[in-house]
């Protein structure tokens, strides 16, 4: 920051496209997306519909499973690097109790990403859970009620009447989480700093890095953009859903 | 769901009670851990087999970590929530009532102003700390406050606004003839009546400026300390001390804990920004 600035027009943007490690952050991130999302939706979707065949208690369990959600995203990841422990952490000793070999979870760079998506799955599978059981509660009960009377199985239900309606409901919650998860970072930090090497630097935390640790300003500038556009372009999709339905 | 739905049998519903039990434990245990490790005494932590429930249950990592942080922590992030809901709601509710009533920018100044909520903390931090630093405003409260209240607006605006669009205009035109100014008819009768909104809003800008970490991480050095940071520097140490880092977080959960349970109705709302009405 000492020095006068010097315009060096697209210098920046050229020497980051061309760079390794921004690149290993794009593909860490996306299979953050990819994996973690993912995941979190599927394991959403089965929950919600579990929960909405429940009889009794369905506030009270919805509520309960939602708790990860809302804690500080630092306390989960303070949390999961407890559980993590190679050698005092609870899940390695039942992964042995279970006659598996104990995992070096955090220090290991093939798992070190998956452990970040665990976690992450952990702290926002309730999001799509109570989304998409939200989405459930508004399809009235007759629809589902006239098409069992027609003979319809559990399975066509599901897939002709419940999936169609639903499917707004789901683009919401995934887009709402592609867009978050991409600006993972609290995890990251909390857990593996990135680390071992860059085998779970996200964009997000080279970003942070090369701003506040190398403080190359001009640098974390052009990387900002570039997720900045990223964002845009996901939010734009997301916004003109929101337009069309407001029509 | 067919044939399940009409005659739910003893046999389906003895599944459906392990399959959600199983899933609720997963979901839950590992905040159990936490709770449970913030009363483990010393070294109780770092033993094999892991201890599940302390032999003792032992307050003093809650005490200790008060002492290292926890107790400026709380009140520093009271401090910076507390303000920046007040604003949010205030710059909120006057902005989403002009939106709703009077149509004001059309609906492009709405959905510009939502687009903010996505921006990405990281790209806005650099230009707020340079900011920050020419105006001598790094490690004060006032420079987060107004952060997280630049973040928070938006979600207020567009959450209030659709409160104030569901609420029939009548009551507040029958107001108007009767001789109230607009401001009236604003503080009077449609803030009151959109007071589930407000209290809905007021928890998601508390709990989000209460949760954040990278603005807090950036912004502040040791004047003021947030609850995250606070937790955060805890590991640093060579030396970590996860009892007083369990009981801190416990503490720094519960509130947010309590404030879930009475936000569940409004949650999804919140969540997807008013996308899916909960």
């Amino acid at each position: 920051m000492g020095f006068p600035p010097e315009f060096i027009g697209l210098a920046n943007y050229i020497r980051l496209f061309q760079e390794a490690r921004f690149w290993n952050a794009m593909l860490n991130i996306g299979k953050v997306l990819l994996f973690g999302v993912g995941s979190q939706f599927l394991i959403g979707l089965a929950l919600a519909i579990l929960l909405d065949r429940a009889i009794r208690g369905k506030t009270l369990l919805t509520t309960l499973f939602l708790l990860p959600m809302v804690i500080a995203p630092v306390v989960v990841g303070c949390t999961w690097r407890q559980i993590y422990h190679y050698q005092y952490g609870p899940l390695n000793y039942i992964l042995q109790k279970m006659s598996f070999a104990p995992i070096t979870w955090l220090s290991n760079p093939r798992f070190s990403l998956p452990s970040i998506i665990i976690s992450d799955t952990w702290e926002w599978t309730p999001f799509m859970m109570v989304v998409i059981l939200a989405g459930l509660q508004s399809i009235p009960d007759q629809l589902r009620e006239a098409a069992a009377i027609d003979g319809a199985s559990s399975w066509k239900i599901f897939t002709n009447i419940l999936f169609p309606l639903l499917k707004p409901v789901m683009i919401v919650a995934i887009l709402i989480r592609v867009m978050d998860a991409f600006k993972l970072f609290d995890l990251v930090v909390l857990l593996t700093q990135g680390g071992p090497g860059e085998s779970s630097e996200t964009i997000t935390y080279y970003n942070y890095l090369v701003g506040f640790k190398h403080f190359s300003l001009g640098y974390a500038a052009a990387l900002s953009y570039v997720q900045l556009v990223v964002i845009i372009v996901i939010a734009n999709f997301f916004l003109r859903f929101l337009k069309e339905k407001e029509v | 769901m067919g044939k399940w739905f009409q005659r739910r049998s003893e046999y389906v519903v003895i599944i459906l009670f392990f399959a959600i039990g199983f899933l609720l434990l997963i979901f839950l245990s590992p905040m159990l851990w936490m709770f449970l490790t913030s009363f483990k005494d010393r070294g109780e932590f770092f033993t094999y087999p892991p201890v599940f429930i302390p032999k003792s249950p032992d307050f003093s990592a809650f005490f200790h970590g008060l002492e290292l942080g926890g107790a400026k922590g709380i009140m520093d992030t009271l401090i910076i929530a507390g303000s920046c809901t007040l604003i949010s709601l205030g710059v909120g509710a006057l902005a989403a009532y002009s939106l709703a009533r009077f149509r004001i920018g059309g609906k492009n100044l709405a959905f510009w102003i939502l687009s903010i909520r996505m921006l990405p903390p990281i790209a806005i931090v650099l230009p707020l700390f340079i900011l920050y630093q020419s105006l001598r405003w790094l490690d004060t409260y006032q420079s987060l406050i107004i952060t997280h209240t630049v973040m928070n607006i938006p979600f207020a605006v567009w959450i209030l606004k659709g409160f104030f669009e569901e609420l029939p205009s009548d009551l507040e035109d029958s107001a108007l003839v009767d001789g109230c100014n607009r401001f009236q008819a604003f503080s009077r009768i449609a803030l009151p009546l959109v007071a589930p909104g407000l209290v809905a809003t007021a928890l998601f800008c508390f709990i989000f400026s209460w949760n954040e970490f990278l603005f807090a991480l950036i912004l502040t050095r040791s004047h003021v300390r947030p609850l995250t940071v606070v937790i955060t520097s805890l590991i640093g140490g060579h030396e970590i001390l996860w009892a007083e880092i369990s009981a801190v977080g416990t503490m720094a959960s519960i509130p947010v804990i309590v404030l879930a349970i009475f936000l569940q109705r409004y949650l999804v709302r919140g969540l997807t920004l008013g996308a899916v009405k909960g």
